[in-house]
């Protein structure tokens, strides 16, 4: 038996932290899927299982469901889906949309009771809430059944600590079921438990595209291959994502130190499929505000998403050169006060100190423009 | 700059050409009496430097000459920077020409609008807009000349104001601080208006502003997407809720159709027994009825036969007792007869009774009249001896006429003002007094006693008189004396009067005299005493009544004792005893009483017998009657219940079985009640009950279906909106937003903060710069007005605000003190500024009629101040008062009107 383990698609869901990317991160979650079911083409998986929260919230527009529907529809061979914590099997649900009962090898298991397919049985664990904390497995009772017995859950396996640790699966509950391999959905990492025999039989296949900052291996689906029952099943993730999302932290100790960031960011690849947020802090010298300005407009220009938050930035103490630039007298005199209150306003000063920076950057920007 | 000269033309007073000039380099006065034109000639200065030669309007017509139509003409000729120039400027007919002087002829330097603005950059003049130029953009004019009654520095303008900054070696302006300067403003004002708030308009809002407007509004769309969202949760949570509901009713509903076909069958069992136990129920209340009618019958007939035997035996002692009573009737009725004709008998006495009881008040009445009529004999005898004494003091107190109180006061006031008119006289009179040596005959002519009268030798002889007295001596010649005219008259007039008012006050008295008029008061005072004391005796013994009364009385009490006589004819011989007539009449009444009473109580006891008697007499009849009828109506009753034909041995037997059939039917409805009870409550309200429930459970179940399908369908269109979506697009656009409101509020701060630090940092540079001139006002200031105004405070446009006095304990407002003092220190000030100013180059002060409110120990001390000031300064003082100034040696004096002279001539 083979067949492809995927969950937690989350079509649909909100990218409010990827600023004006958020629709694209949204709409490259739908080509992910695209990439998961030519993966399974690829793969010769001869069905797929969707661990559940293939949508972010039975609330979410309609047209999704018939697109997330087409797509599975297009692997031809079966499908098997169990509604998850996010999507959960409830009147008005995106289960009783049409598009299910058209795509006539898609089928999204509502009831706990065990499916045949190709070379075994399914169990499934469907959920109907969005919080409960039972065991979704615990129903499971493979008794007076032959071939080789997949289950096919939603929840959180004992130990992991989750956002929302509902519907707790025990780290046993494929021996305890008597089940060759458990899909799990919920964890948007990629993750195995190995039993005592080094067998992995309980998986979590992670989301199938990274859905923020400091996700990590994300963007995968599990391949299975299990020869028979009670066979170490073999487990082998599948890279369908695409999108980047980098974090860059840089402290600036001296002038030049921008300028090697810069350069960084530049090399960054796929830059039209990475978000990335720089964070900067230390100081900054009168020569690398164009530098900052720069690295600004990279960012904004290139990548799918670029942020730079320079709100930890201080004035050089030490950098008179630009100060020197400026007009002698009041111009001048406010200038160096302005770097005087940056240099000794507290983190919870009146006007902040992240202001003060700024209006020396202003003043800065505003000298160059007068000057021109 | 130095003035050398200036001459205008059709200048307002000056039509034709007139030249002043030329100045000397230090201190100048021009004076010449109000209305020459000192201040015209200013004005052409200023407006040769400040105005624009091709300005026109109402302002610059007026400068024209009356009724002519010259065109205003200036040429001045002036020294600045070590070089000499020559700028003519006319208005009206546009004209300007600056040139140098070089050698011994001007040549062209600048025409038209170069030399207006070459000009204006002498003295670092804005050019002025539409129109004349005003104060502000008069450059360093603005402190260094004084227009007549401007004296005061209000503020300079900002190029003045750079220049004195400029020239005290302050970098504060700069064009490069200027601009920025101005950006960082321009920044400010398209984020803030000038009061501080962020700008808003549809068209200019700040990128702040507009943010937040386009924030509240998507908020406002995700709250409504927040809302569709949870309104898709609670339709879900309804259809759930429905669902489930609807599945239990229907379970409810099978469950109960179950127990009520067990319950219909008990309640059929039930009915069954319940319609036996009625009918057994119904047989027992038949037995009991005929058992108790029975018996009802045999206990109402033997009391009728007891109650007839009890009646018959009443009536029986009634009838034996009705000839007694009526015995005793006819006894009582002859005993009462007796009683009353004794006391008949008795009342015969009551006559002679009566006769006593006259006679006995008769006797009273003779003796209180003869007792009364000696009495008023008495009063009357008194009564009119009294009224003679009355009569005879009448007669005397009328014989007296003397002034009452008020008529004897007004008497003494006329007295008094007799007396002191005469005295009044007395001292207004001449008196001549003539003691001869022989005797002389002398004739007043003019005199209080006119005539002629002889005067014995050496006896002293007074003639008074007013106004004169004149004296006719023969053989002498006539004597006059003359006094003060008039008062005299007035005297004898007041005296004449008051004399005559004494007459008529006492010609009814007969006297004029005082202790006369006096004495007849008192004599009538005590005559008056007397009457009132007659009077008071009079009337003790008429008390309140008067004689005539008191006669009548005495006639009525005469006229009774005649009466009383007349009855009893005997009583004249010998008066009776009114005492004995009245016990006499009374003992006789007495024993009237003793033998009346007892035989009316013996009358009333026998009377009241009878009464008692007959009233037994008449219950008795009465209660014979009514057991007659008793009698009669219980022989009828018995005759009725006897009726059925039947033995009281037989209506025994009948009670007997009636009984038995009782007791039966009373042991079957115990034992049917008894299996009722088994069943507990009625099976048969239980089953009303459970269809009711049942109609109820599937009602709420079709209900639940009804609202399922329906709130499904709600939920289909909710759904088919995708409002989790909706609600991520609206989260999204709310983030964008406030994510872009950070950057622009950050920048918006940062602007603003960057404003302030320029502002203050400002501030601080130019409180730095203005110290100096502060400082300079403060000891001219000192020096003129002494140290009790203490230092000069001036602004940031270097105009004095304040002053410090040390006594004051803080700062007082320019505003707050005298003229003089104010025009000082704004003189000083100015000369402070102009200090400043001359530090590069001498410079031309113009003050126009200054001074005016200032004291002239303060004013040689400004003298002195103008003095020094002349040897940096060119100062050109214009007044009408030049006697002023003659103090200053080293002044040059100009006459305006001799400049006029030696120009026409010229």
């Amino acid at each position: 038996m083979r067949f492809l383990h995927t969950a937690d698609w989350q079509i649909g869901m909100k990218a409010a932290h990827a600023g004006q990317a958020a629709a694209q991160v949204r709409e490259e979650r739908l080509a992910s899927a695209r990439r998961v079911v030519e993966a399974a083409r690829e793969a010769s998986a001869e069905f797929i299982v969707v661990a559940g929260d293939t949508f972010e919230d039975n609330g979410v527009e309609r047209v999704l469901i018939q697109r997330v529907a087409d797509i599975l529809a297009s692997f031809g061979g079966p499908v098997y889906i169990i509604p998850g914590n996010h999507d959960p099997f409830v009147p008005g649900s995106v289960w009783e949309h049409p598009a299910w009962k058209a795509a006539a090898n898609v089928h999204v298991l509502v009831s706990e009771e065990p499916v045949e397919v190709p070379g075994g049985l399914l169990f499934p664990c469907p959920l109907r809430e969005v919080h409960a904390d039972r065991d979704p497995t615990a129903w499971v009772r493979v008794a007076g059944q032959t071939g080789i017995k997949i289950g096919l859950a939603h929840g959180s396996v004992e130990g992991i600590v989750l956002e929302e640790p509902d519907y707790p699966i025990p780290r046993d509950a494929a021996e305890r079921a008597g089940l060759d391999y458990v899909a799990l959905g919920h964890w948007h990492s990629t993750g195995t438990y190995p039993d005592g025999d080094g067998a992995v039989r309980l998986a979590y296949s992670g989301t199938h595209e990274q859905t923020k900052f400091g996700e990590r291996d994300s963007g995968n689906a599990l391949v299975v291959d299990i020869s028979g029952p009670g066979a170490p099943p073999d487990v082998r993730p599948v890279r369908v994502g695409r999108l980047n999302w980098l974090i860059e932290e840089a402290e600036l100790r001296e002038a030049g130190d921008l300028v090697r960031l810069r350069s960084q960011v530049e090399a960054i690849p796929e830059p039209a499929a990475t978000l990335v947020e720089v964070r900067l802090r230390g100081v900054l010298s009168a020569d690398d505000e164009p530098e900052l300005r720069h690295l600004e407009d990279i960012l904004a220009a290139r990548f799918l998403l670029g942020r730079l938050d320079a709100s930890a930035l201080v004035p050089s103490p030490a950098d008179d050169v630009w100060l020197a630039s400026l007009p002698a007298g009041v111009i001048r005199l406010a200038a160096e006060r302005l770097r005087d209150m940056a240099q000794s306003a507290g983190p919870k000063a009146i006007p902040a100190p992240e202001v003060i920076s700024r209006a020396l950057l202003e003043l800065y920007a505003l000298s160059k423009e007068a000057a021109r | 700059m130095i003035l050398r000269s200036i001459q205008v033309e059709g200048w307002r007073c000056f039509a034709n050409p007139m030249k002043v000039g030329p100045f000397a380099e230090g201190l100048n006065i021009l004076h010449a009496p109000n209305a020459q034109g000192k201040s015209t000639l200013f004005e052409a200065l200023r407006r040769g430097f400040t105005d624009g030669h091709r300005v026109s309007g109402g302002g610059v017509e007026a400068l024209r000459p009356w009724g002519r139509a010259l065109p205003p003409t200036v040429v001045i000729e002036f020294a600045h920077g070590g070089i000499d120039y020559r700028l003519t400027k006319r208005f009206l007919d546009p004209l300007a020409k600056l040139e140098r002087l070089e050698g011994t002829r001007y040549v062209a330097l600048a025409t038209g609008d170069e030399a207006d603005e070459q000009v204006r950059s002498i003295l670092a003049c804005a050019p002025p807009g539409k129109g004349l130029a005003k104060v502000q953009h008069w450059g360093l004019a603005q402190i260094l000349w004084a227009p007549q009654g401007e004296l005061a520095l209000e503020g300079l303008s900002s190029d003045a104001a750079a220049g004195v900054r400029a020239s005290l070696g302050a970098q504060i302006s700069s064009p490069d601080t200027d601009r920025l300067e101005e950006r960082i403003e321009q920044a400010y004002l398209e984020i803030f208006t000038p009061g501080g708030k962020p700008r808003a308009g549809q068209n200019a809002a700040a990128p702040v502003v507009r943010l937040q407007a386009e924030l509240a509004t998507a908020t406002q769309r995700l709250q409504g997407a927040r809302s569709r969202q949870q309104e898709f949760e609670k339709a879900t949570r309804r259809v759930e809720n429905l669902c489930a509901m609807q599945k239990q009713a229907a379970n409810d509903a099978e469950e109960l159709r179950k127990v009520l076909e067990a319950t219909r069958s008990q309640a059929q069992q039930y009915g069954d027994l319940v319609a036996q136990k009625e009918l057994q129920e119904q047989r027992l209340r038949t037995a009991k009825a005929v058992f108790e009618g029975v018996e009802r019958r045999l206990k109402a007939i033997k009391d009728a036969r007891r109650d007839l035997a009890a009646v018959r035996e009443e009536m029986a002692g009634r009838r034996r007792d009705l000839p007694l009573i009526v015995s005793e009737v006819e006894q009582r009725e002859r005993e009462a007869a007796a009683a009353e004709q004794v006391i008949e008998d008795l009342r015969k006495v009551r006559p002679r009774i009566t006769k006593l009881e006259n006679e006995a008040y008769a006797a009273r009445e003779l003796t209180s009249a003869r007792q009364t009529a000696a009495s008023l004999d008495e009063r009357l005898k008194a009564v009119s001896e009294l009224n003679a004494g009355l009569s005879a003091l009448k007669r005397e107190r009328a014989a007296v006429m003397a002034p009452d109180s008020d008529s004897m006061q007004a008497i003494r006031q006329a007295i008094k003002e007799r007396d002191d008119a005469r005295v009044r006289l007395d001292a207004s009179l001449m008196t001549v007094e003539i003691v001869p040596a022989k005797a002389l005959s002398v004739e007043v002519v003019a005199g209080e006693r006119a005539g002629t009268t002889t005067i014995e030798p050496g006896r002293p002889f007074e003639v008074k008189g007013s106004p004169e007295v004149v004296l006719d001596i023969p053989s002498v010649g006539r004597l006059r004396a003359r006094g003060p005219a008039g008062s005299g008259a007035g005297a004898r007039r007041q005296r004449d009067a008051a004399t005559e008012k004494l007459n008529r006050l006492t010609a009814p008295f007969g006297t004029t005299e005082a202790n006369a008029l006096e004495a007849l008061q008192e004599r009538a005072r005590d005559l008056d005493q007397l009457i009132k004391e007659q009077r008071a005796r009079l009337e003790t013994w008429l008390t309140s009544e008067d004689e005539e009364t008191l006669a009548g009385k005495r006639t009525a009490a005469q006229g009774l004792i005649e009466r009383v006589l007349e009855e009893y004819p005997d009583w004249r011989a010998e008066l009776p005893d009114p005492a004995a007539l009245h016990a006499a009449a009374e003992e006789t009444k007495q024993q009237f009483i003793n033998q009346i009473e007892p035989a009316e109580a013996k009358w009333k006891s026998a009377q009241a017998a009878l009464v008692d008697v007959g009233k037994k007499k008449a219950a008795t009849e009465a209660s014979l009657g009514d057991i007659e009828k008793r009698v009669i109506v219980l022989d009828g009753k018995l005759s009725e219940l006897a009726s059925d034909g039947k033995t009281d041995e037989q209506r025994e037997a009948e009670l007997t079985d009636a009984a038995i059939a009782a007791r039966a039917a009373e042991g079957l409805a115990v034992e049917t009640g008894g299996k009722l009870a088994t069943f507990g409550d009625d099976p048969r309200q239980t089953v009303a009950t459970l269809e009711r429930q049942l109609a109820e459970t599937q009602k709420a179940a079709t209900d639940a279906l009804r609202q399922a399908v329906h709130e499904e369908g709600q939920l289909q269109h909710i759904s088919a909106q995708g409002p989790y979506s909706a609600l991520v697009m609206a989260e999204e656009e709310v983030a964008r937003l406030e994510d872009g409101l950070q950057r622009e509020s950050l920048k918006a701060e940062a602007i603003k903060v960057l404003r302030e630090v320029v502002q203050t940092v400002r501030n601080e540079v130019v409180e730095a710069v203005a110290a100096p001139v502060a400082k300079a006002a403060s000891r001219m200031l000192q020096r003129v007005a002494g140290t009790s105004l203490g230092e000069v405070r001036v602004g940031e446009t270097f105009e004095p605000v304040q002053v410090a006095p040390e006594l004051a304990g803080g700062p007082v407002a320019i505003g707050q003190l005298s003229g003089g003092e104010k025009e000082q220190i704004h003189l000083v000030t100015r000369l402070a500024l102009a200090d400043v100013l001359a530090k590069d180059e001498r410079h031309l002060v113009v003050f126009d009629d200054i001074l005016t409110f200032t004291d002239a120990g303060r004013l040689a001390r400004v003298l002195k101040l103008l003095e020094e000031a002349a040897q940096r300064l060119q100062v050109l003082v214009l007044t009408c008062h030049p006697e002023r100034y003659r103090g200053l040696s080293s002044a040059l004096f100009i006459d305006l009107l001799q400049c006029e002279e030696a120009t026409a001539a010229a």
